[in-house]
Parts: C-alpha cells; sequence; structure tokens
C-alpha cells in the first residue's frame, strides 16, 4: 500500500445499509473476513471484473441513464459495464452474468428494476461484502427533484443472509457542462496482477 | 472454371473470434476422454464443461474442457439447465500446452453418439426475408 | 435428427437485395421527429473484407456465383446440423464446429466498397516503417504468431479490451448483435461482443480535448435528411482495425491516433440499415476508403452480456503453456 501512498487508501463513508449491520449467517461471516484481509488482490474490482448490481450504481464514476421507448440502458463507465433493463414482458435468466437479468416497469413515477441471474462472483464494495448466485436484487428509482434520484435495493440471498436488506442513497445528476461518459477500460490496469506470473522471465522482470 | 470462381468467392475465413486455439492447446497431444459431467460453466469468451474421467487405475481425474461461446447456445434456445450433472460425455481435442488437465472440445457427443447442443430452435431468421 | 439450421437457411435465401430502397416505403421517426432507427440490427457474417482480385470492380457477384456461395452455406447447414459426428470427421483443434451463427449468403462481393477495386489503399511508407519496428521489432500484436512472452504480445481482442469501433461491428463467427435506441439528442449504438455502448451526443458540442485518447474514440452525431452521420476521432495509438481486432493478413490492422472516422446510418427499409463507414487516416492509409455493412433487423436476436475480461482462462493458458514449451526446450 506505501507504494501508492494515500491514493491506495480507502477513507470511511457513513452506511447507507438500513437499519444495522448486513444480516451474515455466522457461518458465511468467515468468508467476508476472508475477502477482507485480502482485498487488494481478490476485489473483482481491483481485477476489473464487471461489478455486477447495485454495485455498479454506487461506484465513484458516473454512468448514464438511457430512456428509450425500446427500454432503459445503464452505461457505465468502470469496464465497459451496462445492463438492459427490460420493460416488456419479464425474462428469465437462461445463464447467470455480472450484470444479472433485468426486468422493469413502473410504478407510478418510480422505476422498479427485478434483478435475477446475477453470478454471485461480484463484490457488493471495497470492503468484502459478497453474496451468490442466489442473489435478488430489486431496485426504485425515484425521481425527487430535477438533480436527484433516490436510489433504493433490496437485497436477498437466502444462502448467504438470514433476511432481506435494503440500501438507500441519493444519486446526484452531472451538471457538469458538455458532461459525457468518458471510458475507464481497466483490463490493462489489472493484466499484471492476473498474468504476471505467467510472463517470461528476464533479467529485467526478476 | 466454375472451381476457379468458387474457390475466389468463398474465401471468407471462418476466423475464430477471441484465441488463437494453437496458442493454447498441443496438437503434438490429442486426447480421447470419456466421463461424467460435474459442472458447466455458461462463461464467456468460452463455456467450459468439467468431467470426472476415470483412468485406468481407478482414479478420478477432473477435466476442463473448452467449448465456444455459451451465447449461441442460449440463443438457440438451451440454457444453464441443459446439461445435467452426470451426464456422460466423449471429448475430442487436444490437451493444453501447459500440460494441465484441460482440452478443447472440437467433438463433445453423448453415450449414444449425438453432438451435445446440436439443433435447438432458430432465431436467427431476419424479420423480413424479402428487405 | 434436427433440420431446422437448414430450414431456415433456405427460409432466409431469399434476402439478397442489395442497397436498394424499395418503393413507397417512408422512413418512420420517433415521437420527436428524430429518423426512427430502433431496433435490434445483427450483422451477418460472409463478406470478406477485400475483394478477391479477380473480380475487379464487381460490387455484386452474378446469379451464378452466388448459387455457388449459397450452395456451399446449405451444405455447412446441413453439416452443422448433423446430430452425430461424421466418421471422416477431422479433430480440431477448436471448439465444436457447429457453435457457430454463420449468416445467410448475401451478393456483395467486399466490405470495401472504395476503392472501386474493393481492397485497402496502399499503406504510408512511415506506416509501414512503424509495424515492422514497433515493440523493439516484434511488430503490432495481431494473430497470434508463436509468441507469448506477455500478456502484451497478445492483441487487444484476445486480452479482452476491446475490439474498437468498426472491429465491433464487423461481422464474425459469433455475437454479431448490435442495438440502437434513441432518446432525444443521442443515439446509442451498442454492440454484443464485447458489450460496447456507444453514447453518441447530437446537440452539436465539440469534441473532447486532444489530450483526452480512447479505444472508442469520442463520437459526435448529426442528421442529414434521414441518415445519422457520426464522426469519431481522439482515437489511442494502440487500436487496430478487423475482425478481431487484430491485424492478420487481409485485414486492415493498425491504425493512427488521428485517424477520423465517419459513419454513416441509413435504414433504407423497415428491415434493412446500410451502415458505412470511411476510413480517413493520412498516417496510415494514402488515402480514405470505406466499407458498407448491410444490417438486417431481428427484434428476436437477443444481445447477451459477453463477459470477454471476467471469463478469460486462456490467457492465463497461453502464458504459462509457453512457458511449458520453453521449459521442455531447456530440458531436452
Amino acid at each position: 500500500m506505501w507504494q501508492t501512498g494515500s491514493i491506495g487508501a480507502e477513507p470511511a463513508g457513513q452506511s447507507v445499509v438500513e437499519g444495522g449491520p448486513i444480516p451474515y449467517k455466522p457461518e458465511k461471516l468467515a468468508k467476508k473476513k476472508e475477502n477482507y484481509e485480502n482485498r487488494r488482490t481478490n476485489d473483482p474490482e481491483a481485477k476489473c471484473y464487471m461489478p455486477g448490481v447495485p454495485r455498479a450504481n454506487y461506484m465513484p464514476y458516473p454512468f448514464q441513464i438511457v430512456q428509450s421507448p425500446k427500454g432503459i440502458l445503464m452505461v457505465y463507465e468502470f469496464a465497459s459495464a451496462n445492463r438492459f433493463v427490460n420493460m416488456g414482458k419479464p425474462q428469465e435468466a437462461g445463464s447467470d452474468t455480472w450484470m444479472g437479468t433485468n426486468n422493469g416497469k413502473w410504478e407510478g413515477d418510480t422505476l422498479v428494476v427485478d434483478v435475477t441471474g446475477l453470478n454471485g462472483l461480484a463484490w457488493f464494495d471495497r470492503a468484502g461484502d459478497y453474496a451468490s448466485n442466489n442473489l435478488h436484487v430489486v431496485e426504485r428509482y425515484t425521481r425527487t427533484d430535477p438533480y436527484h434520484i433516490r436510489y433504493e435495493a433490496t437485497i436477498e440471498d437466502p444462502s448467504v443472509f438470514t433476511k432481506p436488506w435494503k440500501i438507500s442513497m441519493p444519486l446526484y445528476k452531472v451538471v457538469d457542462k458538455n458532461a459525457q461518459l468518458l471510458d475507464f477500460k481497466c483490463v490493462e490496469f489489472s493484466e499484471e496482477l492476473l498474468y504476471g506470473q505467467f510472463k517470461k522471465q528476464t533479467s529485467s522482470t526478476k | 472454371m466454375r472451381t476457379r470462381l468458387a474457390i475466389v468467392i468463398l474465401a471468407v475465413a471462418p476466423v475464430w473470434a477471441h484465441h488463437a486455439f494453437q496458442a493454447e492447446f498441443d496438437d503434438k497431444k490429442p486426447v480421447t476422454l470419456t466421463g461424467k459431467v460435474t459442472d458447466m460453466e455458461w462463461i464467456n469468451p468460452h463455456a467450459w464443461i468439467h468431467i470426472d474421467v476415470v483412468g485406468p487405475d481407478g482414479k478420478v481425474t477432473n477435466w476442463m474442457v473448452e467449448c465456444g461461446s455459451p451465447n449461441i447456445m442460449l440463443r438457440r434456445g438451451f440454457t444453464k439447465r441443459s446439461l445435467e450433472v452426470g451426464t456422460e460425455l466423449t471429448i475430442q481435442g487436444y490437451q493444453a500446452k501447459n500440460g494441465q488437465n484441460k482440452a478443447n472440445g472440437s467433438n463433445v457427443t453423448f453415450k449414444d453418439g449425438k453432438k451435445l447442443f446440436v439443433g435447438g430452435s432458430n432465431p436467427d431468421i431476419p424479420e423480413d426475408q424479402k428487405q | 435428427m434436427r433440420i431446422r439450421l437448414v430450414a431456415s437457411f433456405l427460409l432466409a435465401a431469399g434476402a439478397v437485395s442489395f442497397g436498394q430502397a424499395p418503393a413507397k416505403w417512408t422512413a418512420p421517426k420517433t415521437a420527436w421527429g428524430d429518423p426512427d432507427l430502433e431496433g435490434i440490427w445483427p450483422g451477418n457474417m460472409g463478406v470478406p473484407m477485400q475483394r478477391p482480385e479477380a473480380l475487379g470492380t464487381r460490387a455484386t457477384l452474378t446469379e451464378q456465383e452466388f448459387a455457388q456461395k449459397e450452395e456451399a452455406a446449405k451444405k455447412q447447414a446441413i453439416a452443422d446440423s448433423q446430430s452425430t459426428v461424421a466418421s471422416d470427421s477431422r479433430v480440431g483443434i477448436g471448439p465444436p464446429s457447429y457453435w457457430t451463427e454463420r449468416g445467410v449468403p448475401t451478393k456483395q462481393t467486399s466490405l470495401i466498397v472504395d476503392p472501386p477495386n474493393g481492397r485497402l489503399p496502399a499503406l504510408t511508407a512511415a506506416e509501414i516503417k512503424l509495424r515492422k519496428e514497433a515493440r523493439g521489432g516484434k511488430g503490432f500484436p495481431g494473430e497470434w504468431r508463436g509468441e507469448a512472452e506477455s500478456y502484451a504480445d497478445l492483441n487487444i481482442y484476445y486480452r479482452c479490451i476491446t475490439r474498437g469501433v468498426l472491429g465491433s461491428v464487423i461481422p464474425v463467427v459469433y455475437n454479431n448483435g448490435n442495438q440502437i435506441l434513441q432518446m432525444p439528442g443521442y443515439v446509442i449504438f451498442r454492440n454484443e461482443m464485447i458489450h460496447e455502448s456507444r453514447v453518441i451526443p447530437l446537440d452539436g458540442r465539440p469534441h473532447l480535448s486532444q489530450d483526452i485518447r480512447l479505444y472508442m474514440g469520442d463520437p459526435r452525431g448529426h442528421w442529414e435528411g434521414n441518415t445519422l452521420v457520426v464522426e469519431t476521432t481522439n482515437f489511442t495509438d494502440s487500436d487496430a482495425i478487423g475482425s478481431n481486432g487484430a491485424g492478420y493478413p487481409g485485414d486492415p490492422g493498425h491504425h493512427s491516433a488521428e485517424l477520423k472516422l465517419t459513419e454513416r446510418f441509413t435504414r433504407v427499409s423497415a428491415n434493412t440499415i446500410n451502415y458505412q463507414a470511411t476510413i480517413d487516416d493520412p498516417k496510415t492509409w494514402t488515402r480514405p476508403w470505406t466499407i458498407l455493412i448491410e444490417l438486417k433487423r431481428n427484434d428476436n436476436y437477443q444481445l447477451l452480456e459477453y463477459a470477454c475480461h471476467e471469463g478469460n482462462v486462456a490467457m492465463g493458458d497461453i502464458l504459462s503453456g509457453a512457458r511449458a514449451e520453453e521449459a521442455a526446450k531447456v530440458t531436452k
């Protein structure tokens, strides 16, 4: 960590989890602890893996919500992740994916997105919080004023947690002039971590 | 004359997307594996079928078999539930250069000789054939 | 035995029209008045990048030539739908051969439609030199040539970084899904492999600063009649044009960071968009050149997640395989 100075450090943030700590089953806490202790190498974010849901929505990089008559697309800077929210008849996941199978509908002015088919390989945060491929997330997006969306997500995974739990936070509209997404194609930054051990050893790489 | 034209026109190399398989597998190490499915990973860029292979000494080794992109099969109506654990398969391919128990699955068949995931429904028909 | 693959191919065989807008079709508009391009428009493999020299300036095949192409495709479809392995089949070093989305034959002789001979213009002397001398004489990473000292020896597609703007839309053996979404002020062009979403603003804002370079460049769109014109600049110098984002014989290969790419999306019928792209990169090619890809609508086609990097087991295997071979040579 000293190599990046304070750039590699994680400052505190207040929890967005409602009603207390994340309700892990006691036997599932060991894995969270292991994740946390090895987070510099084991966090899928460090590997530039797609962040999954809901993590994609609260990474420190912007994302764009595209509302089209054909459906809603969420485009993320990080790892060029994106997910298409089907607004028609709900579809089932044929296989598990990083960004899930997203089925959406309107409840009044609230967009409700039901996310299934998540592969359980993404984390919730940089602290090693995790779930399995039984994860089910229900998101609610409510615009409270021109510049904010209240974002809520109910998270359930009976293999890992004793009960469903909920996060809630505002999403802030980016109001910069000519705001646009810039790619954060981070694969190259993860390759040494992932493949460095397989490189040919020369006198300069030893 | 006809034959020459045919060669000229049809010169669209069906280049396998993603990586050159020759870089990963060894054409001097052909393998034929028969075993029971323990898992199938429906992932990109290549799906992987895991099978338990029983050696002549009775020892069980788990092999990973590399297939193509699963998206094609998913569009044909197959799902992650389409290959049950315990199904017996025969694989023909080549072993990985790094010596691990990995092979590509050039031919993947059931016990009765039928190819895995051949057919399925075909959604690849454009909306309007005439335009 | 399932013969559905064969049947569907025969159904689609009539779809040969190339570039002509039929009479009496009015281009639809979105609710806010932009030409409507929305839908799913998968690419169709089967047209080579460069035209065989013997075909000269012919942009379309003759009926006879096309019949041969259809015949070969029919044979392939039958082979794909065989439920058992043929007794004389060769065991290949790739995946099962029927794990492919082969597409429907068309009469187009090459993707390149300009220059008139359908072939790439000459490279500049500077680019020839650059391709030879890059990476200390190794050249740019293209198709695997036997070298795998590091991940940097593999091309940006094998590394699952990107296939680039054109590489993401040039049809290949599978996953040619393209989706167009629109909202006021934007068109979004989404490619399945490798999950790119190009958000194209239409409000005439300037390009990003020249100091910002992106693999997918920085697009700006506007309408010219019913044609969406997208101008993209701000590329990196690590991009390439090709079906694999790689450079191999027949493929255009590396382009400079100064590329100016102009794409034209024109819906010519209910179910066809003509996608044209002009590559203007005087540092690399001695003149601009243009490709045409006919995109056919198929709203039943599902774009599925192609999480490339996350599942890139092959990268570790290729590198460790090369190390194993080196070690074997030493001990011999």
